[in-house]
């Protein structure tokens, strides 16, 4: 793998540019790997970089039916945090958000972490108790956070409208310093390319269409491109994870919605940390190009179909113009859908299955980008030795029926 | 007759008694305009407003009877009696909205409790938690147009029909109860809100205002 | 943007009126007490999620406020049908072989969702 660097950067410009290596190759399916991860995703990728980095397991596939990142990686608003209730969601988003503070380095490939604070917003007391009990919550976890009030949130984001008058007056917020955006597509190439340069083929337009199975046993996938051997297949679908778990013959309790987003034209920097309401309900960041990047809710449909209706996004529109006046003449320039892959508790599945050897990795519905070291690190672990790491271990999608649930509705409150 | 409780909410009349918009008036007045306006808006306060529910065929011998309208069985159907006062309005397969001259509401609704007898039905007097706004003028169907989700298109929207739907993201019924006259039934929570968004609306109509 | 017809009203209506409310013919267990854990996690948490024709619930929350159900296409959004509760679906997916909408957009859409 050719690193990159400052000095890189020079000596290339000698020779225009002509001559960087490209990021990853574009193999020619094997007949067998020791270990397929289905999804190209950030999940996935990050899956099969830690399985060939950490954990030994080189001979591995991922196969991805679009592009690299084209499923819901790129296609989030990109905020990162790990200030969740439950001690389990706790550790499994710290987990993650200790791997981003050194994601750059570790991959040689800037991700663009920036730790610019994420503040969630209290309109009303019990919103101001829930605050409070997570924060208290998450530093008993070593997870940084404080808790605002309408003073210190308007000392942070002057621009918005803190004061009495607002339909929902802002009364305080959870602060995480520690949280912020990445680059998403960043992400999902910098593993792309630290797996490939470890050796695994990643191979992309290529559909798994089905599952090799014998006696309860998986031995590997078919595809649009043949069918491919392995003992051991991780899916990592994201909003296709029942298409898949049906080809294994088994139910998820997972609904796939349509999730959108928005972009504005670019414009000056005048946003510098991220805003979330759970209450009024949509949240905004400023992308370092300018444009403001504008979420809010999942459209209560089932959807396969990566858009969504026009009432969400007028919904969205109105919570944003709600908390920043300022906004109401900017235009938007994009909007688009994803497929999110919704759980019953908010949390996600990381877990064996009733088939031996096919594990998956899903759940992550409306909230997962700010997961994607931690996520593939430990499902890398689990599957290379075929049992799962403690901090997946209470994600089984055996909870629902134990009735071990991990319900992170609060954290998880407006899907970001 | 039935055993329900019910109750005359208009026993004393020396109690003052205010319309939902009361408050939005002295916030927001009652803006006057002279010949040249295209809007009029006039609210019809303290009707009697009654839910009634339960089944077609039993309900409308009994609405027949005692207020010599006949139930309308069709989907959006809106009815009145001769005078215009007194309307019928289907508002689902089991719901109507009967309003009436403010005070006839609990003689009707103890009339038709008698009437009804054992039978199956629901009766709520709902006179204190909504309002009746009337527009008219030429202007009327272009405000509606910028306001509700429904087409108000007169090939959709004929005399006669009546329908709940979003008006600027509230629930209001709206009817259409004459060629000239259009019909707002605002719950008491939303009238405020309602009443400003149709000030803000109707200003370029310089609309007038009838409280 | 969905324009539905509703049953109940018997017209097509903005879908501003109404509210999605999940899989539709969901059936409580007759004896709860009776399930094992297994049938009573499938019945709360479990939903067909298919890629394809779907029957679903929605309400006519702002109109008649009526449940009624709605055959619907997941990809391509179109309404095959809709009907009263306690009436059966006329289309599914084994009546209806891939529509010739879904593979239009999925075809549009380059990548398949
Ligand atoms: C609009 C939007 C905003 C969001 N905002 C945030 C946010 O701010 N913060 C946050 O943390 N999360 C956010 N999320 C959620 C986050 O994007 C996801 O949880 C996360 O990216 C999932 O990553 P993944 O790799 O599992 O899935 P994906 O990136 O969707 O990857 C799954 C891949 O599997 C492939 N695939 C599916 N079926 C097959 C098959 N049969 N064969 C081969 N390949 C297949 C797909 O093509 C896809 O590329 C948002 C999501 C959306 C849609
Ligand atoms: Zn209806």
């Amino acid at each position: 793998m050719q690193r990159y660097s400052g000095f890189g950067l020079v000596k290339h410009a000698l020779s225009h540019h002509e001559n960087w290596e490209r990021q990853w190759r574009n193999p020619t399916p094997k007949k067998q790997y020791d270990v397929i991860i289905v999804g190209g995703g950030g999940h996935g990728l990050a899956t099969a970089y830690y399985l060939a980095k950490e954990f030994g397991v080189k001979n591995v596939a991922v196969i991805e039916k679009g592009w690299l990142g084209g499923g819901n990686t790129a296609r989030n608003t990109t905020i990162v945090r790990s200030n969740y209730l439950w001690d389990e969601a706790a550790a499994l988003y710290e987990h993650a958000m200790k791997l981003w503070e050194g994601l750059s380095q570790d991959l040689n490939y800037n991700v663009m972490f920036s730790q610019r604070g994420v503040l969630n917003l209290g309109h009303t007391l019990q919103d101001m108790r829930d605050i409070q009990r997570r924060v208290n919550a998450n530093r008993l976890n070593g997870i940084d956070g404080e808790v605002l009030d309408a003073k210190g949130v308007q000392e942070l984001v002057p621009i918005m409208d803190c004061s009495k008058n607002a339909r929902y007056p802002v009364m305080g917020a959870s602060w995480q310093p520690r949280a912020g955006v990445a680059r998403h597509d960043a992400v999902a190439w910098g593993y792309a390319r630290g797996a490939d340069a470890h050796g695994v083929d990643i191979l992309q337009q290529t559909e798994v269409t089905g599952f090799k199975i014998r006696d309860g046993q998986i031995y590997g996938v078919h595809t649009n491109r043949g069918d491919i051997e392995a003992k051991t297949v991780g899916c990592v679908a994201a909003g296709n994870s029942s298409v898949l778990a049906k080809m294994g013959g088994f139910n998820l309790p997972l609904e796939s919605h349509p999730l959108q987003a928005l972009v504005s034209e670019p414009i000056k920097p005048i946003l510098d940390t991220v805003v979330m309401s759970n209450h009024v309900h949509g949240y905004i960041s400023q992308s370092d190009k300018g444009d403001l990047v504008i979420g809010a809710g999942i459209d209560g449909y089932n959807g396969y179909g990566q858009r969504g209706s026009y009432p969400t996004v007028e919904h969205t529109l109105q919570a944003i113009v709600e908390m920043f006046p300022i906004f109401s003449r900017v235009r938007m320039n994009r909007q688009w859908g994803g497929i999110v892959d919704t759980c019953p508790d908010a949390c996600p599945i990381i877990s064996k299955t009733p088939v031996k050897g096919l594990y998956f990795n899903c759940g992550w519905g409306t909230g997962g980008f700010k997961a994607t070291p931690g996520s593939g690190h430990v499902f890398a672990a689990s599957l290379a030795k075929g049992e799962m790491h403690p901090i997946a271990e209470p994600f089984s999608m055996f909870r629902f029926h134990s009735g071990a649930l991990i319900d992170e509705h609060g954290a998880a409150g407006v899907a970001h | 007759m039935s055993n329900a409780a019910t109750f005359d909410t208009r026993t004393d009349t020396a109690i003052p008694v205010e319309s939902p918009l009361a408050y939005s008036y002295r916030h927001s007045g009652a803006p006057r305009a002279g010949s040249s306006s295209r809007l009029q808006l006039r609210e019809r306060a303290m009707l009697g407003h009654l839910i009634l529910r339960g089944g077609a065929i039993v309900l409308d011998e009994a609405v027949r009877d005692v207020l010599g309208i006949s139930l309308p069985g069709q989907p959006q159907a809106l009815v009145q009696d001769a005078s215009g006062e007194r309307s019928i309005q289907w508002l689902s397969p089991d719901e109507w909205l009967v309003i009436v001259p403010g005070g006839e509401e609990f003689p009707l609704e103890t009339q038709l409790r008698e009437r009804l007898g054992d039978a199956h039905f629901a009766i709520s007097d709902v006179s204190g938690g909504q309002t009746l706004l009337e527009l008219s003028g030429e202007a009327a169907r272009e405000l509606l147009m910028k306001t509700v989700v429904y087409d108000v298109h007169p090939s959709n929207f004929p005399v006669g029909k009546g329908v709940t739907t979003v008006f600027a993201k509230a629930t209001t019924i709206l009817r259409r109860p004459s060629e000239e006259r259009w019909e707002l039934v605002v719950r008491r929570s939303f009238a405020d809100y309602c009443y400003r968004w149709l000030l803000d609306a109707a200003a370029e109509y310089d609309v007038n205002v009838q409280p | 943007m969905f324009y539905i017809y509703c049953p109940y009203c018997g017209e097509h209506r903005e879908e501003e009126e109404f509210h999605p409310k999940g899989q539709a013919h969901i059936e409580r267990p007759k004896e709860p007490e009776a399930c094992s854990d297994e049938e009573w996690g499938d019945y709360l948490f479990f939903r067909d999620n298919p890629r394809g024709v779907h029957h679903e619930m929605w309400v006519h929350a702002v109109g008649c406020r009526k449940f009624f159900n709605v055959t619907r296409h997941t990809v391509s959004y179109e309404i095959l049908e809709t009907y009263k509760m306690g009436e059966q679906p006329s289309i599914t997916a084994d009546s209806q072989g891939p529509s010739r909408e879904a593979a239009a957009v999925s075809q549009k859409e380059g990548v398949r969702a």
